[in-house]
């Protein structure tokens, strides 16, 4: 007598196709000798109802889907189960969906098979997924709690793991070893200057990740310092890196304390033209800018300038420089790590 | 001019965390004035030609400013710049509070003030 017992493995299959379903409901409970049970639902009502009433392993989305079409579903998942499996099969697969699925937190992205062999494959994708270990690590939303927070937590525990954090356009990483930050990257930025820029955000999600050694340390000193640096940054309303995340114009209302001249009486302000350096003046991010050129020209005689200002009082290191113009305000930002140039427009109230 | 711009900063003078001012007028005469050691008139007065040489350099660059705060970690510098060539530098502690309701009220006046 054996006292082994296999494991059952469980799916939710969701697609719009009832053929579809009822083929895979019959040809993977075949397949897998009974070992996998097998659930479908024609929408996502049916497969939330489900949900609710028993948990699967993984839960198998198709893209086109009325109402609301798997993706939308996916995101829905991510928030209602964050540590539900989910794999995406679809008859359109295109790049645009497959970064998008697994951007949004899909285990895999497989093409909807049409032949024997496709069907092989996805069997045995789907049955290596449902059977691997869950990695370690909590997935959580940051709405409640604060990255920062979360940042105080692994350091002051001297802990060493990767936060992966993500809103719908932005995905990045910070790195924790041994209770330090030693890595952060979003987009196509790394080091103090990602940190920031994702400290900044004002929601999103997160992955608590074992520690993984990144390929390249990009972040030195006390997190206590970058913390406190981030949290001045971002009191300052200095969240600029964010037209990143939005790709469009973004509009915010001034706020009194956002700076000199936002103290000002204004209306509701506009971001119009960015550009973001690295303090060796190499261009990370370069947003509506009307000439690229002037601009890191205009950057490089600031922080002559404001060295010469510095030489002829004690007025300590250099932080930036404002400007009001009748169109708007300009902030240049001269900082060991990186350069800034941010335009924008909207209604300052200026002098008469 | 000269008058004008004494006898209006010295009216609204000192303002809490304003180490000193100085101004620039249209024929290049610079009046300044300290209310502390923090700055000497020699280097406000340079200082003064130097943030005058960088606004009127911004031109170049397609910007026509009419104020700048040059925000160092101990100071903030703002420059007022007025259509007829008088520019007022008022040099402040950079701490919280200074930068107030007062001080930008200075500013705008003083954009405000009537040219002769």
């Amino acid at each position: 007598m054996s006292g082994e017992t296999v494991k059952r493995k469980s799916f939710l299959f969701v697609d719009d196709d009832a053929g579809f379903l009822t083929g895979v409901q019959e040809l993977f409970s075949e397949m897998s000798g009974g070992r996998w049970d097998v659930s479908a639902a024609g929408n996502h009502a049916q497969a939330l109802a489900m949900l609710a009433k028993f948990r699967v392993d993984v839960v198998v989305l198709d893209i086109g889907m009325p109402v609301m079409d798997g993706i939308q579903f996916l995101n829905l998942l991510g928030r209602t189960y964050p540590n539900q499996r989910v794999v995406m099969l679809s008859g359109l697969a295109t790049e645009e969906n497959r970064k998008t699925c697994l951007e949004s937190g899909a285990a895999l992205f497989l093409e909807k098979p049409v032949t024997p062999d496709g069907f092989a494959a996805v069997f045995a994708a789907l049955d290596a997924l449902a059977g691997a270990r869950s990695q370690g690590g909590f997935r959580g939303m940051m709405r409640r709690v604060g990255l920062p927070e979360v940042l105080q937590m692994e350091c002051l525990g001297r802990k060493s793991s990767v936060l992966e954090v993500f809103t719908g356009k932005v995905r990045g990483r910070i790195v924790i070893c041994d209770g330090a930050i030693v890595h952060a990257e979003s987009g196509s930025l790394r080091g103090e200057v990602a940190l920031y820029g994702l400290l900044a955000l004002r929601g999103g999600e997160f992955n608590l990740l074992p520690f993984a050694e990144p390929p390249l340390r990009t972040i030195q000193g006390q997190w206590e310092s970058l913390l406190m640096e981030a949290a001045r940054l971002t009191d300052e309303g200095q969240r600029l890196i964010e037209p990143e995340e939005s790709g469009t114009p973004e509009t915010k209302t001034v706020e009194p304390g956002m700076s000199d001249f936002a103290a000002l009486p204004g209306g509701e302000v506009r971001i119009e033209e960015v550009v973001l350096c690295s303090g060796a003046g190499e261009v990370l991010h370069e947003w509506e800018s009307k000439s690229l050129e002037l601009r890191l020209r205009l950057l490089e005689q600031i922080e002559q300038q404001a060295a010469e200002l510095s030489g002829m009082a004690s007025v300590g290191r250099f932080d930036r420089l404002e400007i009001l113009t009748p169109e708007g305000r300009i902030v240049c930002q001269v900082q060991p790590d990186r350069r800034l140039f941010v335009r924008s427009g909207g209604t300052p109230t200026l002098p008469a | 001019m000269k008058q004008d711009i004494e006898e209006f900063l010295s009216r609204r003078m000192p303002l809490p965390g304003v180490a000193a001012w100085g101004a620039r007028l249209a024929d290049r005469t610079v009046l300044s004035h300290c209310y502390s050691d923090w700055f000497s008139t020699e280097q406000v007065e340079q200082t003064l030609g130097r943030l005058a040489l960088s606004a009127d350099g911004l031109g170049y660059h397609g910007i026509q400013p009419v104020r700048l705060c040059w925000v160092f970690e101990h100071a903030r510098i703002h420059l007022a710049l007025r259509g007829d060539g008088v520019y007022l530098a008022l040099f402040t502690e950079n701490r919280p509070g200074v930068t107030n309701a007062r001080l930008e009220g200075v500013l705008d006046e003083f954009a405000r003030l009537a040219a002769g």
